[in-house]
């Protein structure tokens, strides 16, 4: 059994001894034509350095490099975070990341980026992508973050990210005249193709999230083909195939998918039907189990996570089995981010 | 003068400089509560002032003193604890109310700011609340079972603060459900909390529902017990009025006609197009016009440009009414 987090995490912390009485936002001095690394570190050190440090771009007193910097050192913090709290897998929290859209849109020739608009049934907004062209790949969007997560991490990284129906869905269409097929295998190719570069650098697992296929079952037979596309010539056995906020119930054959490793949301508010499914799930494929609440703060004492482990049913291979949350943790503050993920492992370790 | 056509806005304002700086202040406890309580009164003057000159009808007290619409009531109820910080998207955090016991209304919560709005004007004040739907969906819940109970508690609660806001002499009480378009499915939850909220009152009720999947809830949603339904109605082109001409809009509405989103000015000519429009489908007596949602995220100057934008064009629709 592995434990992991989904994707994002929480870029701002809230606790008073993290740094507050260093002043380190009062003693930067914004009108410094560069930061020391010193200074930057300490900057990070700050519960809300990085929120500081945007706000710092935003007025042009910060360079892209020295916002970078900082974003590094976030990232850094928060793999630390995730490995003290027990986690056998981590991500780079998605820190430089305005949100779960945008960054992938910035990297994508043919995007541009629009207003905000609300991500799914939450209250958090996303400024929504446009494809005003072709979309095609400009270059690397996701190997230079992936090399530096790994070169601070003391465990494995996975890479995780939209993957391309979930994209297409979220983005608005200018240039396929509503083809959302079109415009989703355009977005696999270039997905695949970074895909292809992480597995190559090394990088363990690169986990798509698809949770727009679960509003959208109609299109399963379109979904099914551009999967398809997503994958071309990877090594399966390394891709996991992620939904959330709702069941995959009716998408006829779905653990046949080109993927290792399936993360369902078991959470009772999104996922009680995804209790019957993996009832049949395969045996020589992977259940990531996403039995914490990333979007309530109510936490989930490390019995209750036993407790949900040992209802999985017996066709669910125990030895590979990842427990998760249901999604990203950036919902949540981050404290209780963190104490979440220490239940969960607490409880993941009282089962094995 | 014809019938109707009367103009308002939905709740929120810009907050001008210096109390913003005055609430960053005191954040830092540089600033008393009183001395920012002053500066909140003095703001809302203002805007109370800035609606009478322009003639507008039913006022608002432009909610100086709010941060969050749902932290502010929740700060204030038994029940309730505030969160650390959470992203709402970009570099914008605010905190949610956490439900972690029985949610009890302990005292009035906005009545003595509507009292002193309601006071420096003759026109009516809106009394303004925030739905037991949109409270439940923006809080986390480590207390109630399930959304429902958390809803229905809420609900109570709210209802008990209209009931005071009534007795303090509000003729519109508004209790907003901006949450009710995201989950179509909940409408049926949002309808039975709004029923126990209204229940009784014999004010003019009405809710503001944002933008989104109304080909779901509608014409379901007519079935919210309010007398008006506020709507934003610029920023879809005035789509929503195809879904009007197939089923009767039973209720008043509030006509949102000019777009909070946008920096840009909407046109008078555009405005006067889309409240003529909107009286193919509705009679003048239930239309309220309005901007499509709070003006809160605009610059004070967008905002008074909005709104003269809003009042002027009614003016002219009514005069060509009463040719």
């Amino acid at each position: 059994m592995h434990t992991t987090a989904v994707g994002n995490y929480p870029k701002i912390g809230n606790r008073r001894e993290e740094g507050q009485q260093t002043g380190a936002p009062v003693a930067f001095n914004p009108n410094a034509t560069s930061i020391t690394t010193a200074t930057a570190t300490e900057i990070a050190t700050l519960p809300t350095n990085l929120r500081r440090a945007i706000a710092l771009f935003d007025e042009g007193k910060l360079t892209a490099e020295q916002l970078a910097e900082v974003s590094s050192n976030v990232t850094t913090v928060v793999i630390k975070e995730q490995e003290a709290a027990g986690l056998d897998l981590v991500t780079d929290g998605h820190i430089r990341w305005a949100d779960d859209q945008t960054y992938l849109a910035n990297g994508i020739e043919g995007f541009t980026v629009s207003g905000l608009i609300r991500y799914f049934d939450s209250n958090t907004y996303y400024r929504q992508p446009v494809a005003s062209g072709k979309l095609t790949r400009k270059g690397s969007i996701l190997l230079k973050d992936y090399q530096y997560a790994a070169s601070v991490a003391s465990k494995p990284v996975k890479v995780s990210c939209d993957g391309p129906y979930t994209l297409a869905r979220l983005s608005q269409d200018e240039f396929y005249g509503g083809e959302i097929k079109a415009m989703a295998l355009d977005l696999a190719a270039i997905l695949n193709a970074e895909a292809r570069e992480l597995l190559d650098a090394g990088c363990p697992l690169v986990q798509f999230d698809e949770p727009s296929i679960l509003r959208n079952k109609g299109d399963w037979e379109l979904f099914k083909e551009v999967m398809a596309r997503l994958t071309e010539g990877l090594d399966q056995a390394k891709l996991a195939l992620y939904t959330y906020f709702g069941d995959a119930t009716g998408l006829h054959g779905y653990f046949d998918l080109p993927f290792a490793i399936f993360g369902l949301d078991l959470t009772p508010t999104y996922g009680k039907a995804n209790w019957g499914l993996i009832n049949e799930f395969p045996q020589h494929k992977t259940l990531a189990a996403g039995i914490v609440d990333a979007r309530n703060t109510k936490l989930e004492s490390a019995e209750q996570v036993a407790e949900l482990i040992a209802r999985l049913p017996e066709n669910i291979n125990r030895e590979t089995l990842y427990i998760n949350p249901n999604s990203g943790l950036e919902f949540l503050p981050r404290e209780r981010a963190q104490e979440k993920l220490a239940n969960m492992v607490k409880g993941a370790k009282g089962v094995q | 003068m014809a019938q109707g056509l009367l103009t308002t806005s939905v709740g929120s304002f810009p907050k001008p400089a210096y109390l913003l700086e005055a609430r960053n202040r005191f954040a830092k406890k540089q600033v008393t509560a009183e001395e920012l309580a002053e500066l909140e009164k003095q703001a809302t003057r203002e805007w109370i002032d800035f609606q009478e000159e322009l003639g507008i009808d039913i006022l608002v007290d432009g909610e100086m003193y709010r941060g969050d619409m749902a932290t502010y009531f929740a700060e204030k109820l038994a029940g309730f604890e505030i969160s650390g910080l959470v992203r709402s998207y970009g570099n914008r955090y605010y905190r949610k109310p956490v439900a972690v016991g029985p949610i009890q209304w302990r005292e009035p919560i906005s009545v003595e700011m509507f009292k002193y709005a309601q006071g420096l004007t003759q026109k009516p004040v809106k009394g303004m609340l925030t739905g037991p739907y949109t409270m439940m969906d923006w809080s986390f819940n480590e207390y109630y079972a399930d959304r429902e109970a958390l809803a229905m508690a809420l609900a109570e609660a709210i209802h008990q603060e209209a009931v005071e806001l009534e007795q303090a002499g509000a003729l519109y009480i508004q209790i907003d459900e901006p949450a009710v378009s995201t989950r179509p499915e909940e409408l049926e939850l949002a309808i039975k909390a709004m029923a126990v909220v209204t229940n009784g009152l014999k004010a003019h009720t009405l809710t503001h529902i944002c933008y989104g999947d109304f080909e779901k809830i509608y014409p379901r949603m007519l079935d919210i017990p309010v007398d008006q339904i506020d709507l934003e109605l610029a920023n879809s082109n005035y789509d929503l009025l195809e879904l009007f001409k197939q089923n009767t809009f039973t209720k008043a509405i509030g006509l949102g006609v000019v777009d909070v989103h946008r920096h840009t000015m909407e046109t008078l000519e555009e405005v006067k197009e889309g409240i003529r429009r909107t009286l193919e489908v509705i009679p003048a007596e239930r239309i309220y016009v309005d901007p499509d949602c709070g003006l809160k995220t605009r610059t004070v100057e967008e905002a008074k440009e909005k709104m003269r934008i809003v009042a002027e064009a009614t003016r002219q629709v009514r005069a060509e009414l009463a040719r």
